[in-house]
């Protein structure tokens, strides 16, 4: 029996789909595989404000989901911050089991990155990926100005573009499933919108392995 | 109903559920510290402005522009003086490559600097004390050669910290170049007359009618002082080698000026005068030449056009102003006459180079022209008179031998000035000299110290574009015009040509500064911030406070400063700043989570009995 959270932690409006196309597809994917699956978003966070933090949350199951009904995710095993500078603002790794991995969005690397990651002896792993080089330029100057213009405060419903991981989501998928084996990554693959990225994404990634825990 | 002297008991008093205070409050930033939305960071960041990267000493010209515009003409004045011994000098003089420079020259029309820089040099000129001080003694002797531009800066400088400082000058009077070289119509004798006894307050011995070489030796200067510096300058002509040339009515322009400067010249002018050269010293040799009685001044340059001439434009313009002709692409070939110059010969002639100062191509197969003078002035460069000098000493350009920090091999001697600056790309101007006598005079305080030479360097993006800045807060405004004298009159007189600012003209004209890339307390970010993220302590130039902890990063003060000096850094270049909170807003775990715990435990507990 296997019980795996995923929390993914993002930027209102500039980011919220990104975030939000990340747990969509794994959790669609793993029923694809027969397993339980949720997706929901934080709306405690208050994801309708520019570039405040918000929460994404995915849990996947062999057996029925029993706290389906809970709101947060308690015990992340897997975390992804779709925005670098997030790193020094939150508690992310609250909660989060031995053993567990952090993926960040950032040109840096691990060496750089982990001087800031609160608990890091819980990870066996440190994965960073250089998400806004890979998907598009627009993200390597990250301008509210341009990022915005096309999202509005609706939770995706007034949304113009209907792919799935079009951006910076793409790679950050990729470097999910590839370190933690979390989904297939033939079941996942074609949901993504941009492959080029995704692909990219699978041999450019950093991965630091840390303590490895006996799960 | 008014609540007006309701009690509201302690407990009940903020914070407590939905009613918090606001950011503004006392205590409100704490509750919500949202700095950790941020991925951008904004600084201040002053760059150089391309006025002071372009001046030759390097005066803050942003800074003193800024303080005239506050009214704090004092404050100006002692900033200048910090790079700059003679404003009221420059403030006439100079060539002003800042004004080139200035970012308004590319959006209306640039900053009058000098004029603003002679303001303050006048008024530091009417002060009964300087605002400078001489250093403490620190008992080492320097000896200046030269008290021209670079001896007295040099000299200036090395008083300020502490040098006892002698100047060793061959001329009756002190002032060199800056009295020899200049007119008295674009400097009056007695503005550099008080210059000089600044450096005197400050404890400057001057010692006039001493030639290096004939009253002191090399070896008298190595025994004598600490250390020396050499800032001879260039003082022999050099020649056309043309036929006839020592005929009697041929003149050389520095010794034509210099005479008139020091008071003991005994040129008499004929009505016809020809000058030959094209640069700011012919150009003064012919307007000197006006006022010494000529009727008919011709000036005959190699250079095929006004642009190619190696001069102050506006300079030209006034030349031109005056009535003086301008014949282009002709070289004087010969001085025709029997004893006394009655004619040159002329001939078609270019440079065969594409710079000045490169060979002259002279067609000699073409018919010459003959043109009738009675006086000619050679105005085309000095050079350097070094017999004194050990020959190790030399180098092929027949200047000084010098290190790049102005430094002779070992020794304590440095060389500034045109004598090192000959050949070395710098325009030979009263400016750069100034700053090379900076340079070196805190180059030679580091040798007397012992500490290591290091190289000023610059890198290239700190130097501010217009770009880089918001140029919706400039609106387009004219440059305020000097005054000037008639052209028909003045070129009789010695009076001074171009007149000197008022105080409204020159506060006018420094608040047309952009204070590219260096804030100048405009107050806009302060303004701009949506949120109480920005304190002014104090209204003063760069003493904004961003709240780390509070700003969002919204990059609002970023793009509307109008110098360009806020600066957008990547938020995670910084290790400080790092907050952490347990969820979006809140710095403890909220209701929220509690009530999870709950849900998750559910299954466990018995239903309730209803």
């Amino acid at each position: 029996m296997s019980y795996t959270e995923l929390t993914v932690w993002t930027r209102g409006i500039v980011m919220d789909k990104e975030g939000r196309d990340i747990v969509n597809s794994v959790s669609a994917s793993a029923r694809k595989e027969g397993k339980y699956a949720q997706a929901m978003e934080n709306y405690v966070d208050n994801p309708d404000r520019t570039n405040a933090p918000t929460r994404k949350y995915c849990r996947l199951s062999d057996t029925v989901l029993e706290n389906e009904l809970t709101y947060e995710n308690e015990h992340p095993n897997i975390v992804v911050l779709v925005e670098g500078t997030m790193v020094k603002g939150w508690d992310y790794m609250r909660g989060m089991p031995p053993g567990g991995t952090l993926v960040i969005n950032t040109h840096y690397t691990p060496d750089y990155m982990i001087r800031f990651v609160p608990g890091a002896e819980r990870l066996s792993q440190l994965v960073c990926v250089d998400a806004a080089r890979l998907a598009h330029h627009k993200w390597l100057y990250y301008r509210l100005g341009e990022l915005g213009l096309d999202r509005l405060s609706t939770e995706g419903a007034a949304e113009r573009s209907k792919l799935v991981a079009p951006d910076i989501a793409a790679p950050l998928i990729a470097a999910v499933v590839k370190t933690t084996g979390i989904v297939k990554m033939e079941t996942i693959k074609p949901m993504i919108a941009n492959k080029n990225a995704f692909e990219m994404a699978l041999t450019e990634l950093h991965v630091m392995p840390l303590s490895k825990v006996a799960v | 109903m008014s609540t007006k002297g309701t009690h509201i008991p302690e407990w009940l008093k903020v914070p407590f559920a939905g009613i918090t205070p606001a950011p503004t409050q006392e205590k409100g930033q704490d509750l919500f510290p949202t700095g950790n939305w941020r991925a951008i960071r904004p600084v201040y960041r002053d760059k150089l402005p391309p006025c002071n990267n372009a001046c030759g000493t390097n005066e803050k010209i942003q800074g003193y522009l800024d303080l005239v515009k506050r009214g704090k003409y004092l404050d100006a004045y002692a900033l200048i003086k910090e790079d700059m011994p003679f404003p009221s000098v420059t403030g006439r003089v100079c060539y002003h490559p800042c004004e080139q420079a200035c970012n308004r020259g590319k959006y209306d029309e640039a900053i009058s600097i000098r004029a603003v820089e002679r303001f303050l040099g006048d008024l530091g000129q009417a002060l009964k004390k300087d605002v400078v001080t001489p250093g403490k003694p620190n008992g080492k002797k320097v000896a200046v050669v030269g008290s021209g531009p670079a001896g007295h800066s040099a000299a200036y400088q090395l008083a300020r910290m502490g040098y006892k400082v002698t100047i060793l000058e061959k001329s009756p009077k002190p002032g060199g170049l800056n009295r020899g070289g200049i007119p008295d119509w674009v400097l009056p004798q007695d503005i550099l007359d008080r210059e000089i006894e600044r450096l005197v307050e400050l404890g400057i011995e001057i010692k006039c009618n001493v030639e290096v070489g004939k009253d002191v030796s090399w070896d008298d200067l190595k025994k004598n002082y600490d250390a020396c510096v050499l800032a001879v300058g260039l003082t022999e002509p050099n020649s056309v080698r043309a036929e006839g040339e020592n005929k009697q009515g041929v003149l050389y322009g520095l010794p034509f000026l210099r005479d008139i400067g020091m008071g003991t010249s005994k040129v008499k002018l004929g009505p016809r005068v020809a000058v030959i050269g094209g640069g700011n010293t012919a150009i003064d040799c012919a307007r000197e030449a006006l006022r010494q009685g000529a009727v008919e001044v011709t000036m005959i340059t190699v250079e095929a056009n006004t642009k190619e001439m190696p001069c102050s434009p506006e300079d030209l313009h006034d030349m031109l102003e005056e009535g003086v002709d301008l014949w282009h692409g002709r070289a004087m070939t010969a001085v025709l006459g029997n004893g006394k110059v009655e004619s040159l010969q002329l001939h078609p002639a270019r440079f065969s180079g594409a710079i000045n100062a490169s060979p002259i191509n002279i067609d000699r197969d073409a018919k010459p022209e003959e043109f009738a003078v009675d006086n000619v002035i050679i105005a085309v460069g000095q050079h350097a008179s070094l017999a004194w000098l050990p020959a190790e000493f030399k180098n092929e350009r027949g200047t000084i031998k010098i290190d790049r920090f102005g430094r002779l091999g070992d020794t304590n001697f440095f060389a500034a000035g045109d004598i090192v600056q000959l050949g070395a790309g710098q325009p030979l101007m009263v400016v750069n000299a100034v700053g090379d006598g900076k340079r070196v005079a805190f180059n030679l305080d580091k040798v007397i110290r012992g500490e290591a030479l290091q190289p000023r360097t610059i890198a290239i993006d700190v130097i501010m574009d217009l770009n880089r800045m918001n140029m919706t807060y400039f609106p387009h405004f004219p440059r305020v015009q000097q005054g000037m004298l008639n052209p028909v009159t003045r070129k009789k007189t010695q009076d001074e040509v171009i007149q000197a600012f008022t105080e409204e003209q020159a506060v006018e004209e420094a608040g047309r500064c952009f204070s590219c890339g260096t804030c100048n307390a405009c107050d806009n970010c302060y303004l701009v911030c949506p949120e109480p993220c920005i304190a002014r302590p104090a209204r003063s130039n760069g003493l904004y406070k961003i709240l780390i902890d509070y700003c969002k990063g919204c990059r609002v003060c970023i793009e509307e400063c109008p110098t360009g000096c806020l600066e957008g850094v990547p938020e995670l270049d910084f290790d400080t700043g790092v907050i952490r909170m347990d969820t979006a807003f809140a710095i403890t775990q909220g209701l929220h989570g509690r009530q999870s715990e709950e849900l998750r435990n559910l299954a466990e507990r018995p239903a309730k009995n209803i």
